[in-house]
This record gives C-alpha cells, sequence and structure tokens, in this order.
C-alpha cells in the first residue's frame, strides 16, 4: 500500500511541471487563464498595478466561512477601491468540488456579491501547481513590478467556524497596507489554512 | 443538527455507561478512561477516541498541506485539569500534488486527567469535552460533538478499565518521546539537509525514515525526504518550506521522527551536520529487493550459489588454476583410485577454504567492517602476495622447479601424501582467485548470505563450494569421463609449459592491480621481487636437479629458501604499502566517468540526467572484461551523449565503505554491479553481471526516454 502510495506521488511529483516554486521577493510566476467570460488574462496585463490572487472552492468550508459572512467580499470591495487588481482562482478539475464553468462562475460570483476583478478558471491545475496553491483559501499578493511580495494565508484563524473571523488578524489586509504604504510587507509567509485545492490527476 | 445530535448524546446519558458514543457524520467519537476511577489528586488518562469512516481522515497537530487538527474544549469541574493531547505518530496522506498528515480507521488521542485532592471519593465527576473535528476523503467536512464522561471518585486508584486501559497504555506507549536525539539543520542550496544522531537510530532500519514538522511552513510537506545514512544516525534532503524563504529563517526544527515503526520527538538547532549522520549512503531500496536477493529463500539462495560455483569453474580469474589441475589429473591419468583421492583432496581443499573465507566475512561483517565478497583482494599485501604465489606456480609450469615433490623426483611423487596435500592446496589457491570473479548467479546468492545468520549464510557458501568443486571432483570420480582425457606421452610436458603462460598474464593482471591500489611506486618493488623470487626458484631447480643425480647440496636449497622469503617479504609485506590517494589511482578510461558519489548522484538526478553507474573494482576481472566488451565502446558513448546521460564510476579497488552499503542495499555482496537511474529519477534498472554493448545502449535509451 505504501510503496504504492510512494510510486503514485513520485509519479506525481515528476509529472509536475518543471517550473520552480514561487518565491518572495522573485518575479511572480506568469500565467495565462481564462476568465468566466471566455477571454483570455494574464499576469502580466496588470503590471503596474498590485495584484492580489484568491484561490477558492465554493464547496469548501473554509471558503463558505469568508463568503457566507460577507467578510471576503467587503476585503474584495476595499482592495479594488484602492485600485488593486483582485484576481479569484478555481483549480478544481472537472468532477471536483468547486469546479465551475464559466457560466456557472459568473452566476456565482453575482450571487456571492463577489467584487473581485474577475474570476478566472483554471480546471488543470496549471496557475495551481505553479503557484503551489495548496488550500482554499490561499492567498498572494504581487506588487506594481510584478514581484511576489506575500503568500499564505488569509488571516490568523484556521478554522471553519464563523466565530473565527472575530479577532482574527487578516494578514492580506495588513500586506496590502504595507505594499501601498511603500513598506516591506512585514509579516509575508503564513500558513494558508483550508480544503486542499481540488486538483485533477497530473495528466 | 449537528447541536442536536449533542443534545441528544447528552439526554441519552443514563448515568450508569461511562461513555456516550456520539456519531458526527462521518466519524464517531467517544471519550473512555485508562483506568475504572480517579482518586484525589490523582493524574489518569482519558482519550479522545475517534472511529473514522472508511477512506476518511482526521488531522495531526500539524495538519501539512490542508486541512486541521482536531481541538477539545473541556468544561470541567472547579479544580480539575486536562492536558493538552498526546498525539500518536501521524501517517502522510497525499491528496493530489498535496500531502496532509494525520489518522485514518482508529486513533485515540489521550490526555492527562488531574482531579484536585478535595475530590470527594464516592462522587461521580461529570467531564464534558466539546469537540471539534475536520473530517476529510476528498472533501472536506468540519464535524462537532459534545462529549460526556461519567468518571467515579475512589479512595485510591482504580484498576485499569478492562476495554480500554491496554489501548490507552499502549497508544501512550507508542507515541513519539524524546529519545535523547541530537538534531542540526542547514540550507545547502535548495535543500535543507536535517541531521539526526542518537543511539536509538544506531543500527535501525532507516528506509523508511520520514521527518513530521510540528510547524506547517517549515517544510514542503509534499515533497520526497531523501535519506542517508550515517554510522549513529541518519541525514534527510528536505526541501524547505515558506518559512526559509522568510527574512527571519526557522531558528529550530521540531518534530517527529518516523523510522522503522517508531517515532521520536527532535529539535534540531541551526548549524554544522555531524559526520556521523551521513556516508552510507541511502538504505536498502525497497523497490529493488524482487530483483535482488533479500527476497530469496534459504534453498532457491542455495540453488544460485551450486549454480553459480559451477559457472565460476569457465570464469577467467580461474581459469589458469584449473588448467594446471586438469595437467595434474592428465599426468596420473588412468589410475582410478588415485585420481577419487586426487578428487577428494581437491574438493576438501576448496570446500575449506570457502568455509574459512566465509566465516571470516561473517565474523568481519558482524564486528562492524563493510566488507563484501572479493575482499580478501583489497589489501594490497594479499594482492602483492597472490601476485608471487602465481608467479611460483608459473615457474613450476615452466619446469623451472618442481614442486613438493622434490624428495621423490617426478612422476614418483604423485600418488605420496605430498601429492595430495598438492590437491588440497590447489583447491584453495583455486578459491582464493576465483573471490573476484563473481559468476552469474552469486550475486544474489552471496548478497542473500551475507544478511543472513550464520548458519544460513554458511549454507550458501557450502553449495557454491560444492558447485565450484564438482567439475573436477567428477571427472575425478567417473570413470567414463576420466578414460578420456588423453593419455600421458610426451605431449604433457609442452601442454603443461604452454598452461604456463595463463598463469604469467594472471601475474600480470595482479600487479596492476597492485598498481591502481598503491601506485606507480609498487612496480619496482613488486617486480624487483618477482625476479629475486624467479631466482630463488632457479636455484631450487638446480638444487633438486643436483640431489637427483646423486649429490646433496643443503647449501643451494638454503639459498632457494632465504631468497624466496626475501622476494615474499619484501614484495609483499614489509614495508607495508601506503595507500595511494585518488588521483592515483584514476586508471584508464576511454569513457568520459566521473568519480561516483550519493550527492553527485542526488545531483545529477535533480538536474533530470540519466546516469549509469559502474560499481567496479580492478581486482575484479568479471568487471574488467565487462569495462571492456559491453562499456568502454563507441555505441555505449553514443548512447550517454545521446541521452545526455552521465557515467558514474564506483571504484570499489579499496575498501569502502559507503559503496559496501550500497551493494548492499541492492542485495548485492560484491561487484559487479550496473545501474541505470532514469531522467525522472525513481528507482535504477539493474542490468545483468555480464553486459553486452547491445543491454547498455538499450538500457540508456530507456532511460533517456523517460524526461
Amino acid at each position: 500500500m505504501s510503496r504504492f502510495l510512494v510510486a503514485v506521488s513520485a509519479a506525481i511529483v515528476a509529472a509536475a511541471p518543471a517550473m520552480a516554486a514561487p518565491v518572495l521577493g522573485q518575479p511572480a510566476p506568469a500565467f495565462q487563464a481564462v476568465d468566466a467570460s471566455g477571454n483570455t488574462r494574464s499576469l502580466s496585463e496588470f503590471r503596474g498595478k498590485t495584484v492580489v490572487l484568491e484561490w477558492t472552492n465554493n464547496g469548501c468550508p473554509y471558503v463558505q466561512k469568508h463568503y457566507n459572512s460577507g467578510a471576503m467580499q467587503s476585503l474584495q470591495r476595499e482592495a479594488t477601491r484602492d485600485g488593486v487588481v483582485w484576481l479569484t482562482l478555481i483549480s478544481s478539475a472537472p468532477g471536483m468540488q468547486g469546479y465551475l464553468t464559466g457560466p456557472q462562475a459568473r452566476q456565482w460570483k453575482a450571487e456571492a456579491k463577489a467584487a473581485s476583478t474577475d474570476v478566472l478558471l483554471d480546471p488543470k491545475g496549471t496557475v495551481g501547481r505553479a503557484y503551489e496553491a495548496k488550500t482554499t483559501p490561499h492567498m498572494y499578493v504581487v506588487d506594481k513590478a510584478g514581484k511576489l511580495v506575500y503568500m499564505g494565508g488569509i488571516d490568523d484563524k484556521p478554522s471553519s467556524d464563523p466565530d473565527s473571523l472575530k479577532g482574527a488578524r487578516n494578514y492580506v489586509v495588513a500586506a496590502l497596507a504595507d505594499v501601498k504604504a511603500g513598506r516591506p510587507v512585514a509579516q509575508a509567509v503564513t500558513r494558508p489554512y483550508g480544503c486542499s485545492v481540488k486538483y485533477g490527476s497530473a495528466d | 443538527m449537528r447541536f442536536l445530535l449533542g443534545v441528544l448524546a447528552a439526554l441519552a446519558f443514563s448515568g450508569l455507561a461511562m461513555a456516550q458514543p456520539v456519531n458526527t457524520g462521518h466519524l464517531t467519537a467517544e471519550l473512555v478512561p485508562a483506568a475504572q476511577g480517579i482518586a484525589p489528586g490523582q493524574t489518569i488518562h482519558v482519550a479522545l477516541r475517534q472511529k473514522i469512516q472508511k477512506g476518511w481522515h482526521t488531522y495531526w497537530r500539524n495538519a501539512g498541506d490542508s486541512g486541521e487538527a482536531t481541538k477539545v474544549a473541556w468544561t470541567l469541574p472547579p479544580g480539575w485539569t486536562a492536558s493538552d493531547f498526546t498525539w500518536p505518530a501521524p501517517h502522510r496522506l497525499p491528496v493530489g500534488p498535496l500531502t496532509n498528515y494525520g489518522y485514518e480507521n482508529e486513533v485515540m488521542l489521550p490526555v492527562a486527567l488531574t482531579a484536585p485532592a478535595a475530590a470527594k471519593p464516592g462522587s461521580t465527576v461529570s467531564l464534558k469535552a466539546a469537540a471539534a473535528f475536520l473530517v476529510c476523503a476528498d472533501i472536506c467536512v468540519p464535524e462537532d460533538a459534545v462529549l460526556t464522561l461519567q468518571l467515579p471518585v475512589t479512595e485510591g486508584p482504580a484498576p485499569a478499565d478492562p476495554q480500554w486501559g491496554p489501548a490507552i497504555q499502549k497508544t501512550l506507549a507508542e507515541a513519539p518521546k524524546p529519545a535523547g536525539l541530537t538534531g542540526a539543520f542547514e540550507k545547502q542550496g535548495q535543500v535543507v539537509k536535517l541531521a539526526i544522531t542518537g543511539p536509538a537510530l544506531k543500527g535501525a532500519n532507516l528506509a523508511d525514515a520520514y521527518f513530521f514538522p510540528f510547524a506547517g511552513t517549515v517544510i514542503d510537506h509534499a515533497k520526497p525526504q531523501a535519506i542517508e545514512r550515517g554510522p549513529e544516525g541518519l541525514t534527510l534532503a528536505i526541501t524547505p518550506g515558506y518559512d526559509f524563504q522568510s527574512p527571519t529563517p526557522p531558528k529550530q526544527l521540531a518534530g517527529v521522527l518516523s523510522v522503522g515503526g517508531k517515532a521520536y520527538e527532535v529539535t534540531a538547532a541551526p548549524g554544522p551536520l555531524p559526520a556521523a549522520a551521513a556516508g552510507l549512503g541511502p538504505p536498502p531500496a525497497k523497490l529493488a529487493v524482487p530483483a535482488g536477493a533479500a527476497n530469496l529463500g534459504l534453498a532457491s539462495a542455495a540453488f544460485f550459489a551450486l549454480v553459480g560455483g559451477l559457472i565460476l569453474n569457465l570464469m577467467p580469474c580461474v581459469f589458469p588454476v584449473l588448467a594446471m589441475k586438469a595437467a595434474s589429473l592428465a599426468g596420473h591419468g588412468g589410475e582410478q583410485a588415485e585420481a577419487r583421492r586426487q578428487g577428494l583432496a581437491f574438493g576438501a581443499g576448496v570446500l575449506a577454504t570457502f568455509l574459512g573465507l566465509a566465516a571470516l566475512l561473517i565474523a568481519l561483517r558482524a564486528a562492524g567492517s563493510a566488507v563484501g565478497w572479493g575482499f580478501q583482494l583489497q589489501d594490497p599485501p594479499v594482492v602483492a602476495a597472490l601476485a608471487l604465489l602465481m608467479l611460483l606456480v608459473a615457474l613450476n609450469l615452466s619446469g623451472v622447479f618442481e614442486m613438493g615433490t622434490s624428495l621423490q623426483g617426478v612422476g614418483s611423487g604423485l600418488a605420496s601424501r605430498g601429492g595430495l596435500a598438492g590437491s588440497f592446496f590447489t583447491g584453495a589457491l583455486a578459491v582464493v582467485v576465483a573471490a573476484p570473479c563473481t559468476a552469474p548467479f552469486m550475486g544474489p546468492a552471496l548478497g542473500w548470505a551475507l544478511i543472513q545468520p550464520p548458519a544460513a549464510a554458511l549454507v550458501v557458501f557450502l553449495a557454491l563450494a560444492i558447485g565450484f568443486a564438482a567439475p573436477f571432483v567428477a571427472v575425478a570420480f567417473v570413470p567414463g569421463l576420466l578414460a578420456r582425457l588423453p593419455r600421458p606421452g610426451a605431449w604433457m610436458d609442452i601442454f603443461k609449459k604452454a598452461l604456463a603462460f595463463p598463469m604469467y598474464a594472471a601475474v600480470a593482471w595482479l600487479v596492476w592491480v597492485l598498481t591502481v591500489q598503491v601506485g606507480s611506486d609498487a612496480v619496482p618493488r613488486i617486480l624487483g621481487a618477482a625476479v629475486l623470487l624467479a631466482l630463488a626458484a632457479w636455484i631450487a631447480g638446480a638444487a633438486q636437479r643436483q640431489h637427483a643425480s646423486g649429490r646433496r647440496h643443503v647449501g643451494l636449497a638454503a639459498a632457494a629458501t632465504a631468497l624466496g622469503v626475501v622476494a615474499v617479504a619484501g614484495g609483499a609485506f614489509w614495508p607495508a604499502y601506503s595507500t595511494a590517494t585518488a588521483a592515483e589511482t584514476s586508471g584508464e578510461a576511454k569513457l568520459d566517468d566521473e568519480a561516483y558519489t550519493p550527492q553527485r548522484l542526488a545531483a545529477l538526478q535533480a538536474e533530470g540526467r540519466p546516469v549509469l553507474v559502474n560499481y567496479t573494482a580492478a581486482w575484479c576481472v568479471s568487471c574488467q572484461v565487462n569495462d571492456r566488451v559491453a562499456l568502454s565502446t563507441h555505441a555505449v558513448s553514443e548512447a550517454l551523449k545521446r541521452n545526455n546521460a552521465v557515467y558514474l564510476k564506483a571504484d570499489w579497488t579499496k575498501r569502502d565503505g559507503a559503496i559496501a552499503a550500497e551493494l548492499a542495499s541492492f542485495g548485492r555482496a560484491g561487484v559487479p554491479l550496473y545501474l541505470v537511474y532514469g531522467a525522472k529519477g525513481g528507482q535504477p534498472a539493474i542490468l545483468p553481471s555480464i553486459l553486452t554493448e547491445g543491454v547498455v545502449v538499450k538500457a540508456l535509451d530507456a532511460a533517456g526516454k523517460a524526461s
């Protein structure tokens, strides 16, 4: 059994695209992805703006904690009002929890009153793997020069209990404030928490 | 709904039953006590037991890439306290490209419950715990349960709970604990090396070693941890986590080292890595075992050894000795009884020498030496002595002097005891020079033997000896075979003298081995000794001829003996050979090879390049033959280039513990061993011991295609 697992994980590791892990302070991995309206978008088109990447899965209890309470939407509103580009990514593979087609994603965004700039569809998990996105939510902040300045959890309360939002220290809010003020991000890496990203098989 | 379940559970509580299991959807949880009661001031263990639905899991204190550890909030009467969980060692749970740490099926999370001194015996304490689980399969469901436990307060310590006591004690006994392990870590390029040493790791099976960190972002949970063994511990090559990108990198790595079914707590500090935690290469490769030897039974190992022994007769290093013996058999051809005695003496010599070598080998290994088959040729004095011995045999065949039978004269001595001793000696000599030849089938059998208890190992060596001795003994015993040997005559003297030349070739080869071992300084010394020995042999021959013609020349015989002793002593034993440095031993290599180190191999694999590793030794004739006919060829060179492959040579000419350990990891006790690692990594392909160019080229192409 464990031998099988080792073989499987070895195969997965070997089959993953030969991209380097995202490195803080280095250019964020470039990517292209189709948005909910079917247009191809790329990270490079947002050069000159601060970009937030948010991995999501609408079936995940941790994501639901942030969306059902409206906390995520207000975060998105405040950020985009400040000129930040907020991209919500879905790396769930077809048939897996959280997978949405373009129309479904548009509908979900409208119903959730999400204020993100766009929802990007990554059903093959290419972008997710390039960023080594592990959980939903998993948050990244890219500065105006295209450098990765934050990666990790959304806050310091790794729980799906809505009560845990009270008194939580939101790392993304703090990172965006640091970027806006031109300071280095004080807490640049944290542990992401949530459900695992529902990647499909590596092929 | 969850709330309702909790309420129902609370309502259902009867006052007699101690615990109320709660089904939360994907698991059933309950509080279970280790003892039937608790005395005032006493501490007992109570466990949160989870029976988890098949295919689902809950999490360890560090959940890994995703997930969340099980939590509990206690509601206890005033004065009562409950400790944090004692976490059993977790399992790795891969989910796509991610890895989580947690538990499947059933798990107990014990806490230490302490009663206040003021607790009233005879009363019953009500313990309440609000437990929060994240239960996941491919999706995750948070589930909660309010669990209760009624526990009698007793005068004195209560007996163990018959149902749960043993299981909780077992959980506590097996839980990771500090075991005096010392840890150090260092970031080296893209990996963090974590070196752990301590008595608990000495001699432990390190094959499945894995470090579970307590913190969630110090390592990349999903990446494999490459293991290197050391005499006192191990070194893990770990892919660092986010924390190592932080401006303030981790000041410690704390967690659980899981190894050989046991788990230890360890805290590593930054700093230089202890040398005793590395150097013995990776642990035996589990996947390689079916191709290797460790899964052979005694019967099949003995059978392989027997066949290997038979084939050994045909190997190049044995040929001269067998030729010599064939000459002696032909020499007394026809005399049935005599031939039988000779055959038995030869067989006895083979058996005694094989078993003697085996006993020595087993004893050395038991004493911790990393030796394998052919080890006797790793000592320069032995090689030098063997070269001189071969020279003596060759000179004898050339007719310079007669051996052992000088007093009786040629021919008449064959029936004497001296002739039998000569046969015994021939058998012994055959084994000694056969050692460097690992015949097909022999490698796996000997590899298996060396990891068995001594008795089983001796059986395998015995089978090898029987196989080796069988052809000669058969010729001696079967009348038909002996009768087919040509009649003695004048041709015999010519035949014998012709057979001297393979022996001279063997001498030349051993001199070359010696120069590889100790450098070119050995050349004048060994050749000088050879000339001196030849002179001694010639004088001895002269004395024998004088004696044959009726005159005794004690002086000549004494001079010959003295010269011989000086030659052997000076050529082989005194002063001691100094071992050459690696640079001097490079030898000639037509292929572009690099010296093998585990680090170099790991680096090349990380680059995604196929690697051909040749475990070889100058004294290994099969290795040299393979090198000439199958490796140092144009086609192989092309195949290496075509596949961007690298050729690494692991030279075992001199004793090397790391290489011996690696041979053992592939179930081998000696060289040759040829491995081809694919561009995608993973387990290497093991090539046959007798190579052909086609096999090597095919393996390299297959390895390159994987990229």
